[in-house]
């Protein structure tokens, strides 16, 4: 009974507050993008002075602070109309569970302005639930004077004996080789994922969805052992397993280690985050792509990256819709394009592109033979993070390959 | 309860719950007197405070300094630091949000157990022994361990991210130790008083109004003490009820601060040192209150 | 409106039959309670028997399966000695400390009251905040213990990283944080005992460590039962702190159990997982309740 009162008073408060509301209709959009931040607030800012009586506002929320969130801020009447994503398993589990607006009347708008690949990340049983803003890739980013001062050639990464080698070598230089964030585990992940495309081949994870035990497969266990092997020449920074990613972007900004595997993006991350506010300048960064593995099946042109978007939620104003098709065009993208941010998944914004790594991770990434996203995002929120897990737990010494596969398997029979 | 209870009880201007005398024969206190047993509080002193001191000095800092001066004063003094948070508007409204979920929280705590209480102290009725025990159930386990259906209820109650859906768990749990102090404190005074207030015609409703409550200010204050530091502090309710950054009680927005200014140490420190300056100064001036409102409540509970 | 009947002159009893008053004390309280503590716990009761992300509809039952699953986890294995730790802990470093505290403290020495005080502070901080403090304290870049390390020659050092000795770290902030409280109860408790059993030892000429033996520990004896009885309680329940000092890291070492409630069972969206490790610590908190109060505590109860 006092439920139900509840509920009603509840209900009627609900009622009054909107009908008082009549004024501006307010569009919510909710990132992760700590360096895209404030040119999407200025997109924001640009598309409200255009348009009365609507009133954008933009928020940033760190990234695992965000994931973490997510669940409980899609089951409050309070959800952002606009929210990122990396589509994928988890994006599927949010649509099922009722929380996205299908806006497939959209698509032909969209079509125009998005490349194909990206936009079809983010339709599920051909309808369209949100839009591709950001492509990224994941690749070693190196310091160039760093990796001189220990005498490595880059052009020696390409192979994985290589890398090893390169590992070694500038660990007996005395410098630290690798900078990883390993509280946030999914830098880690990232490994595991590479080595798990490049023994395994494009078809490994389809594959594995669809056969009993097909997570227990060869190139899982292989991807472990590898990815233990790397480990056990301790190639990264002191106290790794409990520095998170941003802190970790910082120390590569101050020059505690050599390379990392990461985001394009880390690239201005670490600029920002470095205890000088300056980093290293984009001229002595350069940029590898993972290295083959012999006897694998992937190419050393296959891509692991995201596909970066927003969804629209349920109950969120048509204005939301409209916001992102601004949102989405080359005239708003072009800001952060010339900034060299991140890649827009805008077509055209391509020409905007001044920086030369940022233009050198979009020819990737349209050369790209395989495209594949992000793990912990692709497999779904139980099972990737799981990934995650795993991927740490084996770098740490804390976990046998063949246990890791199992732990993935099991969360994928018990998602 | 003997009669040395009911003297402790009866309400005295100032006192709460600390036996009146303080004072305890000398040869009780250790075979150490004077400096080496200054020197070991000192000592135990040190180790307690210097964290303290060392954030409370580590915001005014620059971030580079932390690393090469941690205990000392600060080279500059990054007046800044603190300044930027005290002028930002997130700084007050965190605070506003705790004051407001605290406040209403005790009131309504408060104005729902002390009926309670007063129905298990003086009246008869069927099913008393086992609703008493029904509410002392509650003591028995932290709300952790139904956060997960709390959760649902409040939303399914859609007071998922509002304060409300902070204030009424809160309220809830809290019952169950409420409800015995004032059951038992409410027993302390002189039965005399009820028989002669019916004789005389006066109904329970006006008794408890006119004579209980007013009679029984140590023990509200006690359970209003109680009720307003575990709201203050707390953390996992909030955590899994309120989203928007607005909503936020201090607990919330000072872990939300540490995520998006993760690099910055000094703008961390200084943001916990102001965030917990209110407790802080609640505590310093009202220590007898808190320190009794505290240990009474765990020792009668 | 309200049952006047009262009792027979002469007869002083302070309870009276009031079935009608009781009708408007007591609803607002049975349903609050109700609604939002009894009700919770009954149904975690039953979601722990399903597999349930929370959002789709309740229909997957899988019986003990959840149960199976914790009890096999080894995070939850971990989880629950980290827990035990918590508890031998407060018994072997907190409760001496809080108890030598309180021996020094008890009388009216010049500057008793401040160190109390001082003592106690840290025990109104939110678990949260002291947590983030010594995470700061014990950061392996810009903490003041690593500098310390440093200056005596070592290299920076990352506790917090470091999966054997993170959890040490925790322990000993939950020490500083709760001694201060555990000693004023004893304060309390030392300041009952009757004097005259003193000034009688002291006659019959008992030494002090005598004195203390055979006088200070009995007479403190429901205090120290309460005093554990809390850190029972408080371990259970432990939970900010870990989110601000540790996350439950490096590799999951430092986990308690609600916060692996809550990062396993909320974070992963595994409602029905979570509940079931929700039973299992109200089953372990009303054991520790009913037991303790039974066992240790019977003769100090009204």
């Amino acid at each position: 009974m006092l439920v139900k009162a509840l509920s009603g008073l509840a209900l009627a408060f609900a009622i009054g507050l909107s009908s008082a509301q009549a004024a501006d209709v307010t569009v919510r959009m909710l990132h992760v993008n700590e360096t895209g931040d404030p040119f999407w607030k200025k997109i924001a800012e640009d598309y409200n002075a255009t348009h009365k009586g609507v009133k954008v506002t933009v928020d940033y929320m760190e990234n695992e602070a965000y994931k973490a969130k997510l669940p409980t801020l899609l089951q409050s009447d309070d959800r952002p109309d606009i929210i990122y994503s990396w589509a994928g398993g988890v994006m599927k589990a949010q649509i099922e569970a009722g929380y996205i607006q299908d806006i497939s009347a959209h698509k032909a708008e969209f079509d125009q302005v998005i490349y194909p690949a990206p936009l079809s990340a983010y339709e599920v049983d051909g309808k369209l639930y949100g839009v591709s803003v950001q492509l990224s890739e994941v690749l070693l980013i190196y310091n160039k004077a760093m990796l001189a001062k220990a005498g490595i050639d880059p052009a020696a990464m390409k192979t994985w004996d290589g890398f090893l080698d390169v590992l070694k070598k500038t660990k007996g230089a005395g410098v630290t080789p690798l900078i990883m964030g390993g509280a946030d585990k999914w830098p880690m992940h990232f490994f595991y994922s590479y080595l798990l495309m490049r023994l395994g081949g494009a078809d490994v994870l389809t594959t594995a969805e669809t056969t009993e035990g097909g997570f227990k497969a060869q190139p899982f266990v292989d991807a472990g052992a590898k990815l233990k092997e790397l480990a056990a020449l301790e190639p990264f920074q002191e106290g790794w397993l409990g520095t998170k990613y941003l802190p970790s972007q910082g120390q590569f900004g101050d020059g505690k280690g050599a390379m990392a595997l990461q985001l394009n993006g880390f690239i201005q991350g670490q600029q920002k985050n470095a205890t000088d506010g300056k980093g290293i300048p984009n001229d002595q960064i350069g940029q590898a792509p993972f290295p083959e593995v012999p006897g694998g099946k992937g190419k050393i042109t296959d891509t692991l990256g995201g596909v970066q978007g927003f969804l629209v939620t349920k109950d969120a104003p048509p204005e939301a819709i409209d916001f992102l098709k601004y949102f989405v065009s080359a005239e708003a993208q072009k800001a952060s394009a010339e900034a060299g941010v991140y890649v827009p998944a805008t077509k055209g914004t391509d020409a905007f592109i001044k920086n030369p790594l940022v233009a050198e991770v979009a020819r990737a990434i349209s050369n790209s033979t395989w495209h594949q996203n992000f793990l912990d995002q692709d497999l779904g929120p139980s099972v990737g993070r799981v990934v995650n897990d795993v991927s740490v737990a084996i770098a740490a010494g804390d976990m046998t390959p063949e246990e890791g596969a199992q732990q993935i398997q099991d969360a994928w029979d018990q998602r | 309860m003997t009669e040395t209870a009911l003297q402790r009880h009866r309400p005295r201007k100032g006192s709460l719950v600390l036996p009146k005398s303080d004072v305890v024969p000398a040869s009780l206190a250790a075979p150490m007197t004077g400096l080496p047993r200054f020197l070991i509080l000192c000592f135990v002193a040190a180790l307690v405070l210097v964290p303290l001191l060392a954030t409370a000095l580590g915001g005014f800092k620059e971030l580079g300094e932390l690393r090469t001066n941690p205990f000392g004063l600060p080279r500059v003094w990054q007046w800044e630091n603190y300044w930027g948070i005290l002028a930002s508007a997130r700084y007050w409204r965190i605070l506003g949000n705790s004051l407001f979920i605290s406040a209403v929280t005790v009131a309504l705590t408060l104005a729902v157990a002390a009926p309670a209480a007063f129905a298990f102290a003086h009246l008869r009725f069927f099913g008393q022994r086992f609703l008493f025990n029904y509410f002392i159930l509650g003591l028995t386990f932290p709300f952790a361990t139904a956060i997960l259906p709390l959760f649902i209820k409040v939303r399914d109650l859609g007071l998922l991210d509002t304060h409300w859906g902070i204030i009424l768990p809160q309220v809830a749990f809290s019952q169950a130790l409420s409800i015995l102090l004032m059951r038992n404190a409410f027993r302390q005074l002189p039965s005399e008083l009820l028989d002669a207030a019916l004789v005389d015609g006066c109904g329970y409703a006006r008794f408890f109004l006119w004579i209980t409550l007013p009679l029984s200010r140590p023990i509200l204050a006690t359970v209003a003490v109680i009720t307003f530091v575990v709201s203050w502090n707390n953390f996992l309710l909030p955590l899994v009820v309120i989203n928007t950054n607005a909503k936020y009680p201090w607990t919330l927005g000072l872990m939300d601060y540490q995520g998006e200014f993760i690099v910055a140490w000094q703008l961390i420190l200084a943001f916990i040192t102001l965030t917990i300056l209110p407790a802080v100064l609640m505590f310093v001036l009202a220590q007898r209150y808190i320190v009794s409102g505290l240990t009474a409540g765990a020792v009668k509970g | 409106m309200a049952d006047t009947t009262a009792s027979p002159p002469g007869k002083a009893s302070y309870v009276h039959s009031g079935g009608l008053t009781a009708l408007i004390f007591l609803p607002p309280a049975l349903t609050l309670f109700t609604v939002f503590v009894i009700l919770p716990i009954g149904e975690a009761g039953w979601y722990g028997f399903y597999n349930w992300n929370g959002l789709a509809a309740l229909e997957n039952f899988v019986g003990l399966q959840n149960y199976q699953q914790l009890l096999a986890n080894k995070t939850f294995h971990q989880a629950f000695i980290n827990n035990l730790l918590i508890i031998a802990v407060s018994l072997a470093v907190q409760l001496p400390l809080a108890l030598s505290m309180a021996v020094l403290l008890a009388d009216r020495l010049v500057g008793s009251v401040a160190f109390r005080m001082m003592f106690f502070l840290p025990y109104i901080l939110a678990d949260v905040a002291a947590g983030l403090i010594w995470r700061f304290m014990f950061d392996g870049d810009y903490g003041p213990i690593s500098q310390i390390w440093q200056a005596l020659g070592g290299d920076p050092l990352y506790i917090l990283a470091d999966r054997d000795w993170a959890y040490a770290a925790v322990l000993t902030v939950i020490v500083w944080k709760y001694f201060g409280f555990h000693m004023m109860l004893y304060i309390a408790g030392l300041q009952n005992i009757d004097r005259n059993l003193y000034e009688a030892a002291a006659i019959d000429g008992a030494s002090p460590w005598q004195r203390f033996r055979h006088i200070t520990l009995p007479g403190l004896s429901p205090m120290i039962k309460l005093s554990v009885f809390f850190s029972l309680l408080g371990s259970l329940q432990f939970f900010d702190m870990i989110v601000s000092l540790t996350g439950g890291g490096p590799l999951n070492s430092s986990h308690t159990m609600v916060s692996f409630l809550y990062y396993f069972g909320i974070g992963r969206m595994r409602v029905g997982f979570g509940s079931a490790v929700g039973v299992l610590l109200f089953i372990l908190c009303a054991t520790v309740a009913f037991g303790y109060k039974r066992l240790l505590m019977r003769d100090d109860h009204d």
